[in-house]
């Protein structure tokens, strides 16, 4: 896989939660899985610097769900996952948390996760493709205004 | 003090709430609105939910609609509640809106700037006649106006971000050098505005403004109570990438994205200091979600309140006091709503008061 580990998350986050709960408590069902900290959600203070002049300020809040985990496999290693996401689903976010620690480690089941990754991050692929679509379908082309300029300056 | 507590009415409020629900409920034919019906067919009134309510979360923005019959104020203040009741986890690294994942793109400065105008969907150019092919709608056709858009423009090869345009025009020197404030910003949910406020407490009180508030503000200045007559260097829409440390890595990752619109204007130009080459004078604009007219009226606003900071105020909008504590929607909403409350002490009090002076008129009019 050739997604990098920042991307994972929003890869992921494109597919069906309960897809992602699913396969995320189907691996880590023979592991034993340590909350570093609790799931949690709640709000993100979104700060932006203002394109007039580049100061900081306060755009509003954003849900943020957050979790982080360790997997300890039976060979006794242990492997850190993580993630936070726009989001107010805490068990999606533990979830994620679990996957990003199975891929990040390449621990049994790998490719299992590998494959949800790559089908999200086509979707994201295939999602802003269509915004680009929009974008070039409404694309102004002054060059027939010139044209028009030109005939008339004739 | 001026409300009396009464008993007797507690019947009447639960059936009020019925009454309401009934009204929402009444056309029994009607199927029940699904929030993803009103996130995506009424997008923009979603849009003024989450940047007024000051949350974004289009999807419970949908929900308050749904509950509030599509009372836009009383939704965001919804909002507003629900985001009251989480805890806070995170303050985001500062976002550059450069990396803006535009769905529109236009300037009115110059035709050609840096990658391109793009319009997106916007009704700037539709006619403002009713079509009425909508009011029965056929869903199979429906289904289809998604598909055959897509399959009837080709694949473009456009890149994710696009340069800002102000940027052309400071590296020409003509605008103002970027601000040295890099000072905490301040964060209006936290502390009360104590005038004067940092322009950081204005920005972010602009931006979960009431619409209507902020467009009549700026009309004022625009029309004549004021002097800002700005050219819009860029607008934009699109999807910022909210970037956030890994957990684990710390390195910063992609944790969702954010529909915003961004709006920098150009105004009359000033000069400086004794010295110093004049330069344009600029303002900013920006909002959760899909909203031009917001995002213009806020940095016509910026533009006009950066002068009154700076000379004081010469009129209305540029007094931040006048503006800053006007433009909320929940506050303002909820003082006029206020007044349905009972006043009755206030109210016997006023009538005694008018009686006892009519009784005082009559007497001195007895005795001339």
């Amino acid at each position: 896989m050739n997604i990098s580990r920042n991307d994972w998350p929003s890869a992921l986050c494109q597919l069906n939660a309960a897809e992602i709960k699913q396969v995320a408590a189907t691996l880590s069902r023979d592991i034993e899985v340590r909350d570093v900290v609790l799931p949690q959600t709640g709000l993100g203070l979104l700060s932006l610097t203002d394109g007039a002049f580049h100061e900081p300020f306060y755009l509003g809040e954003i849900p943020v769900a957050r979790a982080e985990v360790i997997l300890k496999i039976a060979d006794g290693r242990e492997v850190q996952g993580g993630t936070v996401l726009v989001d107010d689903r805490a068990q999606l976010a533990r979830s994620i948390a679990i996957l990003d620690a199975v891929l990040a480690g390449k621990l049994p089941g790998y490719e299992q996760a590998a494959s949800l990754v790559e089908r999200g991050n086509q979707m994201r692929i295939q999602n802003m493709s269509e915004r680009r679509q929009m974008l070039a379908a409404t694309r102004v082309d002054f060059s027939l205004l010139e044209q028009e300029d030109d005939e008339d300056a004739e | 003090m001026s409300y009396v507590a009464i008993k007797g009415g507690k019947a009447a409020i639960d059936g009020a709430a019925a009454a309401t629900d009934y009204m929402r409920c009444m056309n029994a034919v009607d199927e029940p609105i699904k929030l993803s019906v009103i996130e995506d067919q009424l997008r923009l009134l979603t849009s003024r939910v989450v940047s007024e309510g000051g949350l974004y979360h289009p999807k419970l923005a949908a929900l308050a609609l749904k509950q509030f019959h599509g009372d836009t104020l009383e939704a965001a203040f919804a909002l507003r509640a629900y985001r009251s009741t989480k805890p806070r986890l995170l303050e985001t690294p500062l976002q550059d809106t450069s990396k803006m994942r535009c769905i529109r793109r236009i300037s009115s400065a110059f035709k050609d700037i840096p990658g391109g105008q793009m319009l997106g969907a916007t009704f700037d150019y539709a006619l403002r006649l009713l079509r009425l092919d909508l009011a029965n709608e056929d869903p199979a056709a429906f289904r289809l106006v998604a598909k055959n858009f897509l399959s009837n423009t080709p694949e473009a090869d456009l890149p994710d971000s696009f340069p800002k345009v102000l940027d052309a025009l400071r590296a020409e020197g003509l605008l103002p050098p970027v601000g040295a404030i890099r000072e905490q910003a301040f964060d209006i949910t936290r502390d009360s505005l104590v005038f004067p406020v940092p322009r950081s407490a204005a920005l972010a009180t602009m931006a979960r403004a009431e619409t209507g508030s902020l467009l009549a503000m700026a009309y004022s200045n625009m029309r004549g109570y004021g002097d800002v007559h700005p050219t819009v260097a860029e607008l934009r829409v699109g999807y910022l990438p909210v970037m956030l440390p890994h957990p684990v890595t710390g390195e910063l990752m992609e944790a969702g994205e954010v529909l915003m619109t961004e709006c920098e204007v150009v105004a009359m130009y000033e000069s400086g200091n004794a010295g110093d080459m004049p330069v344009f004078t600029l303002g900013y604009g920006a909002c959760f979600g899909h909203n031009e007219v917001k995002a213009i009226s806020m940095a016509i606003l910026d533009r006009a309140l950066q002068k009154g900071m700076r000379d004081g105020p010469d009129n209305p909008s540029e007094d931040p006091e006048f503006v800053l504590l006007h433009v909320d929607g929940v506050d303002s909403m909820g003082f006029a709503s206020h007044y349905k409350m009972p006043h009755y002490v206030t109210f016997q009090s006023d009538m005694d008061r008018l009686r006892t002076t009519q009784g005082k008129v009559r007497k001195s009019g007895e005795t001339a």
